[in-house]
């Protein structure tokens, strides 16, 4: 396999330094969701449902250090494919208004990184992956199910910008390399 | 369930794994000072239970390692196992039990009868389980264990709801862990809005507020619209921009507002427990009428006079086009006090003259507008905001200064305003950079200086009090 020897644009590269911070609204989230969902270690259990079919962040180390390239950032641009129709969705249903417009404008952030991940697969030569069907039936949930599946959707999103800081970290090594 | 889950977790006792801190906290575990965490598989599985992602992925994962290392053939049955166990725990994880009645809407102190019923396989009994509202526990003695797999619960008196999403009402296992939830809305009807007024910014849109009426809040999701239409004929529009800038419940209409014609407008409030309409407000856009405030107002002396300043402004630019006679109002009050002096009769004139005033001293002074007879309207319009406050300082008496030794605070700010106003001057004659500068200037950094002078000893105060 040929590994592409083009360099990615530099504004591809600078990208990759992570503005996006969920702590300006994590908490207002949280409270807005109402008690339990705000207190330390609550944990329901997570939802089998299409908004938390995303790649899992967490991975085994050997595996995480050997990703090629290309299913890195393919792992990366699923996730957050998945976490911005979320995102959007939570936002949507929100009823406090201050928050949907934190929602949103964190929305539009997610929105930019994923166009930065899909440009830069591209300036790699990486097949961008089809965008997935949309929404299959969703079965009808009760407000309290869709407040713990919002709750999990915050957690990933938490996961993944963890993650992705180590990912794209990882990737400009090894692209300058 | 558990026996398969350790048996799976025994053959996979060597690998390490690496989990995100959020994820480590979901378990329990500290992470450690490294960057990458890791922990064991085994305390994991035991944690699992319900929790299908950390099985998921890690079949997952391990399905990628078997590609990857051809011979791997022995670690088939686990994996097999492993995927049974997902497929289970995710059935059994979806509908573990299933709250009546779900979301609610209720009165402000109405009772409410709920139950939590159990999926057979769960195998648990009515009587272990718990319920907690808000994430606080209800005492048992409210409960009532109607079968072996069905318990009841009777809230009475109901506050209404803590957070506009819904109150919590959860029903637990015995070991705390989550079974189902309902969200209640407990609220009340809306009352009739009150207090509704409307003004328009140079006739070419119309803002709206109101109030809620009777106690306000109504705990629940209110929805109000602001209705409008021509009087005698029209059909009825809504208004579509809710709650611009600070005002709560307010609206905006931005274009298309015909002149001549009064206006009829209401505001309906309406939620699932009820809804209530506002009286009509009937009005004439002309009628309401408010500007700008007037520009470039400025303060000066006139000539020696101790006690006197002129104060000159500019007619708000955009009410050209809309023939009409500006009516102003003058407010001017000394610098270091809170009480405004208002000079009312100043006609339609863009300057005036301030009279009795104490000599030197600096006086702060804003002018507003009201647009008057707009289209031979005879209506008084709405007074604009106040301009921005401008400063000047009346000249200081000759007598004083003789006679003292230390220059009074007044007399030391003129003498200082003088010599600046002649720094400023020859700084813009001979100084080409400096082109922002001038008197104006320093009039508004006296005026803001005031400004935080005042906060500042209010701070004070307040904290000695």
């Amino acid at each position: 396999m040929q590994r592409s020897r083009v360099r990615p644009h530099p504004a591809a590269l600078c990208c990759m330094s992570f503005p996006l911070s969920l702590t300006p609204f994590m908490s207002s989230a949280l409270t807005y969701l109402g008690p339990p969902f705000n207190e330390k270690d609550f944990s329901p259990p997570r939802p089998n449902s299409t908004a938390l079919s995303l790649p899992s962040a967490a991975t085994r180390l050997e595996l995480w250090h050997g990703l090629e390239n290309q299913a890195r950032l393919a792992q990366n641009q699923k996730a957050y494919s998945v976490l911005l129709a979320a995102v959007r969705e939570l936002a949507r249903s929100t009823l406090c208004p201050a928050l949907k417009t934190s929602l949103l404008h964190f929305c539009t952030g997610l929105d930019g990184l994923l166009g930065s991940i899909s440009a830069l697969m591209t300036t790699l030569g990486y097949a961008l992956p089809p965008p997935s069907a949309n929404m299959e039936m969703r079965p009808t949930m009760n407000d309290f199910a869709k407040k713990v599946e919002g709750f999990w959707i915050l957690r990933e999103l938490q996961s993944w910008l963890w993650r992705s800081a180590k990912d794209f970290n990882r990737l400009k090594k090894r692209l300058r390399g | 369930m558990n026996l398969g889950v350790t048996a799976a977790a025994a053959a996979f006792k060597e690998a390490i794994l690496v989990f995100t801190p959020a994820a480590c906290s979901q378990f329990g575990l500290q992470t450690s000072s490294e960057e990458e965490p890791t922990f064991d598989l085994r305390r994991a599985a035991e944690r699992v239970k319900l929790r299908g992602s950390c099985l998921l992925f890690t079949s997952r994962k391990l399905d990628k390692v078997r590609e990857r290392r051809k011979a791997a053939k022995r670690t088939m049955f686990p994996f097999m196992f492993l995927l049974l166990l997902v497929q289970h725990v995710l059935l059994s994880s979806t509908h573990e039990a299933v709250i009546s009645p779900q979301d609610p809407v209720l009165y402000i102190g109405s009772s409410l009868t709920a139950t939590c019923t159990l999926s057979p396989e769960l195998g648990l009994h009515a009587s272990t389980l718990y319920w907690t509202l808000n994430g606080i526990s209800v005492s048992s003695s409210a409960y009532s264990v109607l079968s072996p797999d069905t318990l009841s619960i009777t809230l009475q008196n109901l506050n209404g709801s803590q957070q506009q999403s819904g109150d919590n009402l959860v029903c637990h296992g015995a070991d705390g862990h989550v079974l189902a939830g309902s969200c209640l809305y407990v609220g009340r009807p809306p009352e009739k809005p009150v207090n509704l007024t409307c003004w328009s910014h140079n006739t070419k849109d119309l803002s709206c507020k109101w109030s809620p009426g009777g106690l306000g809040e109504t705990h629940i999701q209110t929805k109000y619209t602001l209705k409008y239409k021509l009087r005698w004929y029209g059909r009825e529009k809504e208004c579509e921009v809710y709650n611009t800038g600070k005002q709560r419940y307010s609206c905006y209409i931005p274009r298309n507002l015909a002149l001549f014609t009064p206006y009829e407008i209401w505001v309906e409030a309406a939620n699932q427990l009820g809804s209530a309409t506002s009286d009509i407000t009937t009005l004439d856009i002309l009628d309401v009428v408010t500007t700008d405030p007037p520009a470039n107002v400025q303060v000066s002396r006139v000539g020696d006079l101790e006690d006197q300043l002129t104060v000159r402004w500019a007619s708000p630019p955009e009410l050209k086009d809309i023939l009409f006679q500006a009516k102003y109002q003058i407010r001017y009050r000394l610098e270091d006090s809170t009480e405004w002096k208002v000079v009312d009769d100043v006609g339609n004139q863009t300057s005036c003259r301030l009279a009795g005033l104490q000599p030197g001293t600096v006086y702060f002074v804003q002018v507003r507008c009201n647009p008057v007879g707009i289209y031979g309207s005879r209506k008084p319009g709405i007074w604009s905001d106040w301009s921005h406050p401008a400063a000047a300082s009346t000249p200081s008496s000759e007598r004083l200064q003789s006679g003292s030794c230390d220059p009074k605070p007044g007399e030391q700010n003129s003498t200082l305003r003088r010599e600046l106003k002649q720094f400023f001057g020859w700084v813009r004659k001979h100084a080409s950079g400096c082109s922002g500068m001038s008197i104006k200037l320093y009039d508004q950094w006296r005026v803001w200086l005031q400004k935080s002078h005042k906060t500042r000893n209010q701070i004070l105060q307040d904290d000695n009090s």
